[in-house]
C-alpha cells in the first residue's frame, strides 16, 4: 500500500462544451475492488480511457502504478489491462489467434505465449472452443474470451467497463467469481465501472460515484449504506395476518412512529426512534398474527436513487 | 517497432485469407492472363512489335495497362476504404490501443499490410502474364525489356499503393464503412470517367474542330485535309486534353507505363514518330508523372496519420 495503484489530481476532459470528466480526485489503493459508480454518460469510461491514455486529458494528471498516462502511457497499458464496454473481436480469428495476437502485441515470447494462452482458455473455460471462429461465440463466451485477453499480460490492474452488460444471471455470477478469484490470487487490483448498483454492492470494497464528471463521493459500501441509511428513519417490514383498520390507527399512534403504509401484502413501519417492542405489542394484542419480521436494509439502489435525490432538490 | 509488424503480419494474413482480396486477385489474374494471350497474338501478327508487347497490345478487351487504368483504383481503394473505421465501429480499436504500442503501429502496419498484398497481386500477376507468353512466343524478353517489366512492376505497385493510401484516408476520416465506401467508388468514377470526359469537353470548347470535319460530315474527310494547320489544330487538341487529363493519376499512371513499354498512346488519334525511345529516355521523360503519384501517396498518407493520430478515442467507439 505504499503507493496508490490509481491516482488522479483535478483530472479533466472537456469534448466541445460538454466536460464528461470535471476535476477528478480519485485515489484507488493496490489490491482493491473499486467500484466506479454512476448513470449512464457519467463519465466512467471517459475516465478509464484518461487513465489509458487513449484519451488526453484536458487539465489535470493521473498516474497508473506511478506512471503519468500521458507522458508514459505505453508503460501503463503494459501493466494494465482493459476489457472495453462491448469490447468487439476481430470475428474472423479463433479463440487462440485472437489470444495470440494480444500476446504478440504484449511482446511475449511464443512459449510464453503459448503457455499462457492453454491456461487462460482453461480458466475462461474456452479450451473446447479455442480452434472455433469468434463469430461463433456467444455473447457470454465472448465476454469469457475478453477477460482471457485482458489477463494475457498478466496485468497489476485491470478495468472492467460494464462487464456484466448482455450477460445472463449466471454470466454474471462467474464473472464476478472471477474478479474475485483474480483479486485474492493474483492480489490484483480491480477498476470495475457499472451503473449496475447491485453488482457493486456485491462486488466492489469500496465504491465512488460520478455524476456529470464529478466524483460525489467515495467510501466503503458499508460506510456509504450506513451513512446514508443513518440519517433516514428507522423502519421495520411486517407480514401479517388480520390487519384491522384499529391496529393501523393505533400503530401510527405510537411514539416514535411517523408513517405506517401498506404495500402489496406488506407492511411498513417508519421510526425517528426505536420503538420495535412497543409496535410487536401492539401487534399482538390486536390479535394479528405475524408471519414475517425483519428490519428493512437499504438495497444500494435505494441509497443511490436517495443520493440523486438529494441532487435533484438543489 | 514490433507493433508494427505484429499489427502488418495480422492484416496481411487477414488480406489474403479475405474473400474481398481474393475476388479481386482472381479478377485481374484472369484478365491479365486473357490480355497475355491477345498480346502474344498481336506479336505473331506484327514482327515489328517486341516482348513488351503483351503488357499494351490487345486487340480486344483490355490490355494490361488499360486494366491498371480502369481497375487499379478499385483495387487499391478495397484494401483500404475500412482499415480504421471498421475497427473503430467494431469495437476492436479500443482493445487493439489498449494495449502497449504506440498508435502510430497501428496506421503503418495496416498500411504496409496493403501495400505488401498489392505487390504480392502485381509481381504475380506480371510474372503469370510472362509465364503464359513465353511458351506461345517461344522467345523471352531481352535485358532490357526485363527491366522495363521491373519498372513497370514498381511503378504499378506505386500507383496502386497511392489509391490504397486514399482508401486509408477515407476510412481515418469517416466513422461509417458505408460512407468510406461511396466517398472510394465517387473517387473511382470520377477519375477514370469524369476527368477524362471533362478533358475532352473543354478541349472541344477551347479549340472546337472547323466546321466541315464536325462529326456528320465524314465524307468531307479524305486525306488530302491533314493540312499542317489540321494537324497543328489535332496537336493543341491533345495537349489541353492532356493536361487536364494529368489530374487524374490513372492518366498519369497511363502515360509513364506506355513511355515504359515503349508504346504511343492513341491520344488524338494520331502519332508521328514511330521510332520506340530507349529505357533511360522514357524514364527521364516520365519522371515529372512518377513524383506526382509519389507525392499524393505521401500527402493522403500524411493526412491519414496524422488525422489518426490525433484522434479520440470517444466512449462508443
Amino acid at each position: 500500500m505504499s503507493q496508490p495503484m490509481i491516482q488522479t489530481q483535478e483530472l479533466t476532459k472537456v469534448y466541445g462544451d460538454i466536460t464528461a470528466v470535471d476535476h477528478l480526485n480519485l485515489t484507488v489503493n493496490e489490491g482493491e475492488i473499486f467500484g466506479f459508480l454512476g448513470p449512464n454518460g457519467a463519465g466512467k469510461t471517459t475516465t478509464i480511457l484518461l487513465l489509458l491514455g487513449l484519451s488526453t486529458p484536458t487539465s489535470g494528471t493521473a498516474m497508473v502504478s506511478g506512471y503519468d498516462v500521458v507522458k508514459n502511457s505505453k508503460e501503463v497499458r503494459k501493466i494494465a489491462g482493459n476489457l472495453p464496454e462491448l469490447a468487439g473481436y476481430y470475428e474472423d480469428l479463433t479463440a487462440k489467434q485472437y489470444l495470440d495476437y494480444i500476446g504478440q502485441l504484449n511482446d511475449l515470447p511464443r512459449t510464453e505465449r503459448e503457455k499462457r494462452i492453454t491456461d487462460l482458455l482453461a480458466d475462461v473455460g474456452l479450451t473446447k472452443w479455442k480452434d472455433t471462429k469468434v463469430e461463433k461465440f456467444s455473447r457470454g463466451m465472448k465476454q469469457r474470451l475478453g477477460i482471457a485477453q485482458v489477463l494475457i499480460k498478466n496485468p497489476k490492474i485491470v478495468f472492467f467497463d460494464e462487464p456484466t452488460i448482455g450477460l445472463d444471471p449466471e454470466g454474471t455470477k462467474e464473472l464476478r467469481d472471477l474478479i474475485f478469484r483474480l483479486n485474492r490470487d493474483r492480489g490484483l487490483t480491480v477498476f470495475l465501472s457499472s451503473h449496475l448498483l447491485h453488482e457493486v454492492q456485491l462486488t466492489c470494497s469500496r465504491v465512488g460515484i460520478i455524476r456529470q464528471g464529478k466524483l460525489e463521493e467515495t467510501a466503503t459500501v458499508e460506510d456509504l449504506t450506513k451513512g446514508l441509511t443513518g440519517k433516514e428513519v428507522k423502519s421495520i417490514e411486517f407480514k401479517l395476518k388480520k390487519v384491522t383498520p384499529e391496529l393501523l390507527k393505533e400503530l401510527k399512534g405510537l411514539e416514535g412512529v411517523t408513517s405506517v403504509t401498506e404495500e402489496n401484502d406488506r407492511l411498513y413501519v417508519y421510526m425517528t426512534e426505536d420503538n420495535t417492542e412497543g409496535v410487536s405489542e401492539t401487534i399482538t394484542k390486536h390479535g394479528a398474527i405475524i408471519l414475517l419480521m425483519k428490519p428493512r436494509e437499504y438495497t444500494l439502489e435505494e441509497v443511490f436513487m436517495k443520493y440523486y435525490e438529494g441532487f435533484k432538490g438543489r | 517497432m514490433a507493433g508494427i509488424f505484429t499489427v502488418c503480419r495480422k492484416e496481411l494474413s487477414d488480406h489474403f485469407g479475405s474473400k474481398r482480396y481474393l475476388i479481386l486477385f482472381a479478377l485481374i489474374l484472369l484478365l491479365s492472363a486473357v490480355s497475355a494471350y491477345q498480346g502474344a497474338e498481336y506479336i505473331k501478327n506484327n514482327p515489328r512489335a517486341g516482348f513488351l508487347a503483351i503488357f499494351s497490345g490487345a486487340r480486344f478487351g483490355f490490355s494490361f495497362v488499360q486494366l491498371m487504368v480502369f481497375f487499379g483504383p478499385i483495387v487499391g481503394l478495397a484494401l483500404g476504404f475500412d482499415a480504421i473505421n471498421k475497427e473503430r465501429t467494431s469495437g476492436t480499436l479500443s482493445v487493439l490501443l489498449s494495449q502497449p504500442i504506440f498508435r502510430d503501429s497501428v496506421i503503418n502496419g495496416k498500411f504496409l499490410a496493403g501495400a505488401m498484398a498489392l505487390a504480392t497481386l502485381t509481381v504475380s500477376t506480371i510474372g503469370i502474364m510472362c509465364g503464359v507468353v513465353i511458351p506461345i512466343l517461344g522467345f523471352g524478353p531481352t535485358l532490357e525489356e526485363a527491366l522495363s517489366i521491373v519498372l513497370l512492376s514498381s511503378l504499378t505497385i506505386l500507383y496502386l499503393a497511392f489509391w490504397l493510401s486514399l482508401g486509408v484516408l477515407f476510412s481515418v476520416l469517416t466513422k461509417k464503412t458505408s460512407t468510406s465506401t461511396l466517398a472510394s467508388v465517387a473517387t473511382w468514377l470520377f477519375c477514370s470517367m469524369m476527368i477524362p470526359m471533362l478533358a475532352m469537353l473543354i478541349a472541344n470548347q477551347l479549340v472546337p474542330f472547323p466546321i466541315e470535319l464536325r462529326p456528320g460530315n465524314q465524307t468531307q474527310r479524305n486525306p488530302q485535309q491533314l493540312t499542317p494547320e489540321f494537324q497543328a489544330l489535332m496537336e493543341k487538341r491533345s495537349v489541353i486534353q492532356s493536361s487536364i487529363s494529368k489530374l487524374s493519376p490513372t492518366q498519369l499512371y497511363s502515360e509513364v507505363a506506355s513511355s515504359i513499354l515503349g508504346a504511343t498512346l492513341g491520344g488524338g488519334g494520331f502519332s508521328s514518330a514511330f521510332r520506340a525511345p530507349t529505357l533511360t529516355e522514357s524514364v527521364t521523360a516520365s519522371w515529372p508523372n512518377v513524383v506526382a503519384i509519389a507525392v499524393g501517396l505521401v500527402v493522403c498518407f500524411a493526412a491519414s496519420y496524422m488525422s489518426f493520430i490525433r484522434s479520440e478515442i470517444r466512449p462508443g467507439g
